[in-house]
């Protein structure tokens, strides 16, 4: 296992965002699903470093964050997007990447600008490198953080919403490049974009309430909707779960309404059954 | 395409060197446009690559700030000398603001010596101030992304401390001089600014750096409004006995904060 969480609880006041939360992680892409409030990011960020858990017990790569020695190891092989990356406004792309890469203790200059040149160019903002942050695009400037995770080419890569900015070229890049870094590391991401998990994650982690309520293939994540999605031409009676298509028809998870027919089930289906009311709520 | 080559007498100067300046530009331009002509100059290629990417990291070198070249001359590596300078406090709107209460203090003391207090108290706290300004997530953009790489915690902090301390110390010293008080006094501020950086890095193991930079600014002005108050005095909380007591203060704080350090990292259990 790349990285093994048991029992993870975080308290924020007396709100309890991780509930005891247990997760294995092996190589490969690994997509976090969950709603606003679920605890990903929190989970991230504990996994990331970045904050400390109440309790409960984290190893990466074998290396547990607790200890100061271990953690500094550790921070040495991880890429990590926040879901708020942020930027200095002053400083080119260049000079952001550089920057970090101090940080990450890559200290000769020779080095530290071919790695910084390697990245821009992973991410497609070669051209950009000499570009203020404050003037690129929002999608520009999710590159330029994700660039700055590859440094150094790490074991782990932790994305938080990686790709919310981008455009949908940008998106089937992004897609490409994790999927490459995926093949001989482990990456783990949180997303709300079902389709990226159902392109891209060879396992899929549902989290709710601070738990993981569901964790295998984006396959059978979408499985556990077989037989409960439904196409009809009316909107259904009572409190169903269901939307209308691009073509007119209403699409119901559930049981089924009255003119109902079986349709195939995806990988948002099955999330948003298994979120039950709060999937409603994210259909409303 | 030239249908014209290079002879091969002239080919065999040109590689030994050996042709005058004007003949050799010549037949570096035909080899610019020559293909043919190029194939037949042997090059090293590990050479050539090596000195492509010289060439683009001269060319694509970000150009240093004035700051970061002086620090770099006084002999600091190139990598410590851009953390020291990239440090978020170290905007002008801070720097303009040491500057101002320096100036005010200046200009007020030698306006009238009541004024004096207002200087040796104010600049102990420019440092704190730029010490808030400097850490954290409210005042860095880029906090988290920083917290999760190996040099982030008590190393970019105190780093990045040090900075703000050595800039505010700078422009106190260069001010003081001009304070109308023997040197002993005008340079009273110095330990008790130590100790209070101390205390509020050592405060800092265990509250945000702002929460911890403004109680330590707080203790300080309470200190000294109790100590001058009991004393009948300005002048007592910056006499020789105090000054030991700051000193004494400062080096105790700086040992604790040695011993704690790994507390000024986030992700750092509590």
């Amino acid at each position: 296992m790349s990285i093994t969480v048991k029992g993870l609880v975080k308290h924020y006041g007396r709100n309890r965002v991780l509930d005891g939360l247990d997760l294995a992680v092996t190589p490969g892409v690994t997509g976090l699903l969950g709603p606003n409030g679920a605890g990903k990011t929190t989970l991230l960020r504990c996994l990331a470093t970045t904050l400390a858990p109440d309790s409960g017990t984290v190893d990466i790569l074998g290396l547990d964050p607790r200890d100061r020695l271990q953690r500094t190891a550790l921070r040495r092989r991880l890429g990590y997007l926040p879901q708020d990356p942020g930027h200095y406004p002053h400083f080119t792309a260049f000079d952001l990447v550089d920057y970090v890469a101090i940080l990450k203790e890559i200290t000769d200059r020779r080095e530290r600008h071919g790695e910084v040149r390697r990245v821009l160019a992973e991410v497609g903002l070669s051209d950009q490198a000499k570009v203020r942050a404050r003037k690129l695009s929002g999608g520009m400037r999710q590159r330029l953080a994700l660039a700055q995770a590859l440094l150094g080419e790490p074991d782990v890569l932790i994305l938080d919403e990686p790709t919310v900015g981008l455009d949908p070229e940008q998106r089937m890049r992004f897609r490409a490049l994790v999927s490459k870094v995926g093949e001989s590391r482990t990456v783990l991401l949180s997303t709300h974009q079902t389709e990226d998990v159902a392109a891209l994650c060879e396992r899929v982690v549902t989290v709710d309430g601070g738990r993981v309520v569901f964790d295998g293939t984006p396959g059978e994540l979408a499985v556990t909707a077989a037989g409960r999605v439904w196409l009809s031409e009316r909107p259904p009676a009572g409190p169903h779960l269901f939307w209308r298509t691009a073509d007119g028809r209403y699409r119901t998870l559930g049981d089924r309404p009255e003119d109902g027919v079986p349709a195939e089930a995806g990988v948002e289906d099955g999330y948003l059954l298994l979120l039950g009311d709060r999937g409603r709520a994210a259909v409303a | 395409m030239s249908t014209w080559h290079i002879p091969g007498d002239l080919l065999d100067g040109y590689l030994a060197g050996e042709l005058d300046p004007v003949r050799a530009m010549s037949v570096d331009a035909h080899l610019g446009g020559c293909p043919v002509c190029r194939a037949a100059v042997p090059y090293e290629e590990e050479w050539l690559e090596s000195s492509w990417q010289r060439l683009e990291d001269r060319a694509g070198l970000p150009r240093p700030r004035p700051a970061e070249r002086l620090l770099r001359l006084a002999g600091l590596p190139g990598h410590v000398a851009r953390l020291v300078t990239v440090t978020p406090a170290l905007g002008r709107a801070w720097l303009a603001a040491v500057l101002a209460v320096l100036a005010f203090g200046v200009l007020a003391a030698r306006h009238t010596a009541d004024a004096l207090p207002f200087f040796l108290v104010a600049a102990p706290v420019l440092p704190l101030a730029g010490i808030a300004a400097a850490n954290g997530p409210r005042v860095d953009p880029v906090h988290e992304l920083l917290a999760a790489t190996p040099l982030s915690g008590p190393r970019l902090l105190l780093v990045r401390s040090a900075a703000v301390l050595a800039v505010a110390f700078v422009l106190a010293g260069l001010a003081s001089p001009l304070l109308p008080a023997p040197p002993g006094l005008s340079a009273a501020w110095l330990l008790p600014a130590l100790a209070a950086t101390s205390g509020c890095l050592a405060l800092s193991t265990r509250l945000s750096v702002p929460v911890a930079a403004l109680t330590t600014g707080g203790l300080w002005l309470t200190g000294i409004a109790v100590a001058a108050e009991a004393g009948g005095d300005w002048r007592v909380p910056f006499q020789p006995g105090a000054q030991l007591l700051y000193g004494c203060a400062a080096a105790l704080l700086t040992v604790l904060v040695h011993r704690r350090r790994g507390r000024l990292d986030p992700g750092e259990p509590r």
